[in-house]
């Protein structure tokens, strides 16, 4: 039956001092007297209305009245300006007296802070990617999820036809528009000759998306057959300006003129699509027979949804459940083939990209969150370095505690003194992280391909500054403030301090976790590191050294035969081919492939390519049995080489020569490959199936150099490619750096991990080199009595080691399994991939150990060497 | 004296710190009024009124002793002055004269 404590708090706070007796009496005695009257509940309701009324400027005027409370009595309040003032000096006193733990601080918290301040950065960035779209919440992107051989899968590829469709016979899809993959593709106009990347788009595809038009309406810009949509640099490239680039032709890979229909600028970074022109899909069509058949998948397809009549965004499920079997329509259902539509918010595609057994499953997704918890965690290694320095010193603080306590400090009082000690601290360290962020930031942009600027304008980067600066503060400075306050003062002025065991044992763990966390990140360091290595070394089935890609463009397409003939004839040149994509990049699906005794019901989706004669030979892909496309056989163009997946699949005893159907090809095999990776190591090997194509519009022409002519094999490819196909500049590739390219978002995340591994290790060690220092300094006497009764150095130093040394061996201890798990599960994206071994974890915690044994052994050989006269004789 | 107006709440006060005299502090003038006007009122609107009657002069307050029943705080009790005393008086003069005043054919 007590009053409302947080109301006679309240009144504690904003009361007269001289009144609060009275008051505080009155109510009391009228709560005593209403729980008997009206119960608990409306009296202590009435104790919090009677205290709010109390809350009036006539009551609490600080003033006295009466005569009882003489000004010389009165209290200094921990508040007042001189106590602050007292406060501001003694911290200042503290942190220049020790300069070395100073620094050790303000190092750590900065290094700390300015890391978490660049990630949060890069962070806010990623999460914005594809925000900016006026109709975002309504967009959509169409993925596909196939059931076959029990197994699901799920993709972005979908069909030519399947935006129109889903337009037409799906009420609540307002707008839909296809969109091919970008490619790199030649323009001329006047006497300029550009290189540009984009492809095509549905005639609705400016609708859905806020891009800005400078010239021509987003209605219209891709209706009109032969048009083509440019960027504002497109624009300036070939004709100066927008408004002079509208309307005006412009010629496409030598091949047609189209004419300019509108002017768009230029895509902002934070699109995850980007292109610099962008052709109608009717064109398209027209040059693409499989974009209109529902057997062939590639493009992305997008779907706005209509709105409520009240505007609220249509229900994706509802609609999602509609469109699920809509390919039925046309292609028939049978059981061991099954396609579902899904869709997906267009705002999550570039941080959910990832599927897993046709469910969405991560993404980039997962190294935002990945590396927000490294912030996190170096932070607080950080703020441990704080705490553990503090506590380790309290000794020397201790005296003063005491002092303050005696003549009437509260504990409060103390544990706001020491907090904002933290503060003091943590903001000098904030104003170097803001600093080292300002100059780190275009190297952290060079690493990450980005366009990061400190927001210097947004209220709520401030906001957020503040609360980081806060919430350090109060995790650093929250143990030593709890802990300093609590000392006894009888006890800290009679004699010196003795920590307790609970003490110890909580600086001890502190130690455990910092060095737990920095053996996380090593063996996360060394596990990504083994990863990439893998990946960029692993044999994949084809030698991609020397390997040489150029674009067919331009007349490349009609001479390429020419081409090939001369080249094979240039020295250094061991084979010449072609084909429809680049051996890294094999994204078309085809489901019509049937051969004699397959199950009717079973369809199978193959990758598929199209390529020229020497195929085999020009990548130095293994044949497990049969032949290489050639010209000594005849007409090859009804010949089939599939891989050993396909060949499993298909299930030939004898695959040579046996039939094969793809689509209107009636064909027979002839070769069977040794599985070679054409896509990334986070897939499988697919079944493929290749076909010869004599002449082809568009692919990469692949050229086989001798290792030791490469250099003569360009030059010679340049000046012959000048004289085939004058009007389209000599671009190359080659093999290895695209393979490398496929993997470069991967290898950013890995030096990432890199530089935060060592910042953890190194603020960690900071801790550490206080922490000897203290316990060196704490020891003076030990060590000098030690001394003179004969201990060598070296059993000193062993001595002051050991107890850290086990501190990090338990810290090896608790991580490794953690990190086995984490690691694990990092590469359980990867269907090719490292196995986790045992002398990861032994490199990580060897590391762990030399580097914290260099960092003691500074102080501890320090300490050893003193001479023991002078480390006994002061007192 | 700061003025000689008496609000109605103050007049109430007031006229509860004379029942209560000698036992008028906050507490008891609350119960007091709550009891005879039957309406809850503010401890924080009852000690305001006491302080404005404290400046009129019309009461005066000293610290009286502790008591167990308070936790051991002290109350300040409060007497009404003669000041007070007139005050009350001629509000009471003033309602009897225009009651006088009333016709009595009002009231049938």
């Amino acid at each position: 039956m007590t009053p409302p404590r947080l109301a006679t708090r309240l009144l504690h706070l904003f009361c007269a001092p001289h009144r609060l007796d009275e008051l505080e009496g009155d109510l009391d005695e009228l709560f005593q007297q209403r729980v008997e009257q009206v119960g608990l509940r409306e009296a202590r309701w009435r104790y919090i209305k009677d205290v709010l009324s109390l809350l009036r400027p006539s009551l609490l005027k600080q003033q006295e009245t009466s005569n009882y409370n003489q000004p010389e009595y009165r209290t200094t309040y921990s508040l007042s300006p001189a106590m602050i003032l007292n406060y501001v000096k003694i911290a200042w006193r503290n942190l220049t007296r020790n300069k070395a733990f100073s620094i050790i601080n303000v190092a750590g918290l900065a290094l700390g802070m300015a890391c978490s301040l660049l990630i949060l950065l890069w962070v806010q960035d990623e999460r914005h990617v594809d925000s900016f779209h006026a109709n975002g919440q309504h967009l959509y992107q169409v993925y596909e999820r196939q059931y076959f051989d029990g197994k699901v899968y799920a993709s972005y590829f979908t069909q030519g036809v399947l935006a129109d469709e889903l337009k037409r016979s799906i009420p609540d899809v307002q707008y839909a528009s296809s969109l091919e993959w970008p490619v790199s593709t030649t323009f001329e106009a006047g006497n300029k000759i550009n290189k540009l990347s984009g492809t095509f788009a549905g005639a609705d595809f400016f609708r859905m998306f806020s891009y800005p038009f400078l010239q021509g309406t987003p209605e219209t810009a891709l209706s009109q057959p032969a048009g083509i949509a440019i960027s504002r640099k497109m624009a300036e490239q070939f004709f100066g300006s927008p408004d002079k680039a509208i309307g005006k032709s412009i010629r496409y890979e030598n091949k047609e003129d189209l004419q300019i229909t509108a002017v768009f600028e230029d895509l902002p970074v934070n699109s995850s699509v980007q292109f610099d022109f962008l052709r109608p899909w009717t064109d398209f069509i027209k040059e693409n027979d499989w974009a209109k058949t529902w057997g062939s998948t590639d493009p992305v397809t997008y779907v706005q949804l209509r709105p409520d009549g009240a505007g609220r965004p249509a229900d994706a499920l509802r609609v999602e459940a509609k469109i699920k079997d809509l390919i039925y329509k046309y292609v028939p259902k049978n059981k061991g083939f099954l396609v579902e539509l899904g869709l997906q918010p267009y705002s999550e595609k570039y941080l959910h990209s990832n599927f897993k057994n046709g469910q969405l499953d991560g993404g980039r997704i997962d190294y935002v969150r990945l590396f927000s918890i490294v912030a996190v965690f170096i932070l607080l290694i950080a703020c441990i370095n704080f705490m553990n320095l503090a506590t380790a010193r309290s000794a020397k603080r201790a005296k003063e505690v005491g002092v303050r306590k005696v003549v009437g400090a509260a504990r409060s009082a103390l544990m706001g003194q020491f907090i904002g000690e933290a503060m003091l601290l943590t903001t000098i360290s904030m104003a170097i992280a803001l600093l080292l962020v300002a100059l780190l930031l275009p190297a952290f942009n060079t690493l990450t391909g980005k366009l990061l600027t400190i927001p210097y304008n947004e209220p709520i980067y401030w906001a957020i500054l503040l609360g980081l600066l806060v919430l350090t503060s109060f995790v650093a400075g929250s143990y030593p403030a709890l802990f300093l306050s609590s000392l006894n003062p009888i006890r800290v002025l009679k004699s010196s301090i003795r920590f307790s065991s609970g003490t110890t044992f909580f600086r001890q763990g502190l130690v455990v976790f910092q060095f737990g966390l920095s053996v996380l990140l090593i063996v996360g360091t060394i596990v990504i590191y083994r990863q990439m290595n893998y990946m960029q070394t692993k044999n994949l089935g084809y030698n991609r050294e020397n390997l040489i890609y150029i674009p067919i463009e331009g007349d490349l397409a009609q001479k390429y035969d020419l081409f090939k003939e001369e080249a094979d004839r240039t020295t250094g040149v061991l084979a010449v081919s072609r084909m429809r994509e680049s051996p890294t990049g094999i994204g078309h699906h085809v489901d019509d492939i049937s051969w004699s005794g397959k199950d009717p019901n079973l369809r199978t989706a193959f990758a598929n390519t199209v390529v020229g004669y020497d195929f085999v030979k020009t990548l130095n892909l293994q044949l497990k049995e049969g032949r290489d496309f050639s010209s000594n056989f005849g007409t090859d163009s009804l010949s089939f080489l599939i891989n050993e997946t396909a060949l499993a699949k298909i299930g030939y005893q004898h695959p040579i020569g046996k039939p094969l159907d793809w689509g209107g090809y009636h064909g027979k095999i002839i070769g069977v490959l040794k599985d070679f990776h054409f896509n990334s190591m986070r897939q499988a090997i697919e079944p493929l199936i290749i076909r010869l194509e004599k002449q082809s519009r568009w692919g990469t022409i692949l050229v086989r150099a001798e290792s030791s002519k490469v250099k003569e094999v360009i030059s010679n490819l340049e000046k012959l490619s000048k004289e085939l196909n004058p009007k389209t500049p000599f671009t190359y590739q080659f093999s290895d750096q695209e393979y490398a390219n496929l993997y470069r978002s991967e290898l950013v995340v890995s030096q990432l991990t890199n530089s935060f591994a060592l910042l953890a290790i190194f603020i960690s060690c900071l801790g550490l080199f206080g922490l000897a220092t203290f316990t060196a300094e704490q020891r003076t006497k030990e060590i000098g009595v030690r001394k003179v009764l004969g201990a060598s150095v070296t059993s000193v130093v062993a001595l002051l080691s050991t107890d850290f040394l086990k501190l990090v061996l338990l810290a090896i201890l608790l991580a490794s399994p953690i990190a086995w798990w984490a690691m694990t599960n990092w590469l359980e994206g990867y269907m090719y991939k490292i196995d986790i071994e045992w002398w990861m974890f032994a490199l990580a915690g060897l590391l762990a150990i030399v580097i914290a044994l260099l960092t003691i052994s500074f102080q501890s050989i320090k300490a050893a060497l003193m001479n023991p006269v002078t480390s006994l004789r002061s007192e | 004296m700061k003025g000689t107006y008496l609000g109605e709440f103050e007049e109430v006060v007031l006229l509860a710190v004379a029942i209560r005299s000698g036992d008028a502090y906050g507490a008891t003038v609350v119960t007091e009024i709550e009891q005879q006007m039957n309406r809850s009122v503010n401890l924080g609107a009852v000690h305001s009124a006491l302080n404005r009657l404290g400046e009129k002069g019309l009461v005066t307050s000293e610290l009286g002793g502790m008591t167990a029943e308070r936790g051991g705080r002290r109350k300040r009790l409060y007497s009404v002055t003669a000041a007070g005393r007139r005050a009350l008086q001629e509000i009471r003069q003033v309602r009897n004269q225009m009651w006088e005043s009333i016709p009595t054919t009002v009231w049938t």
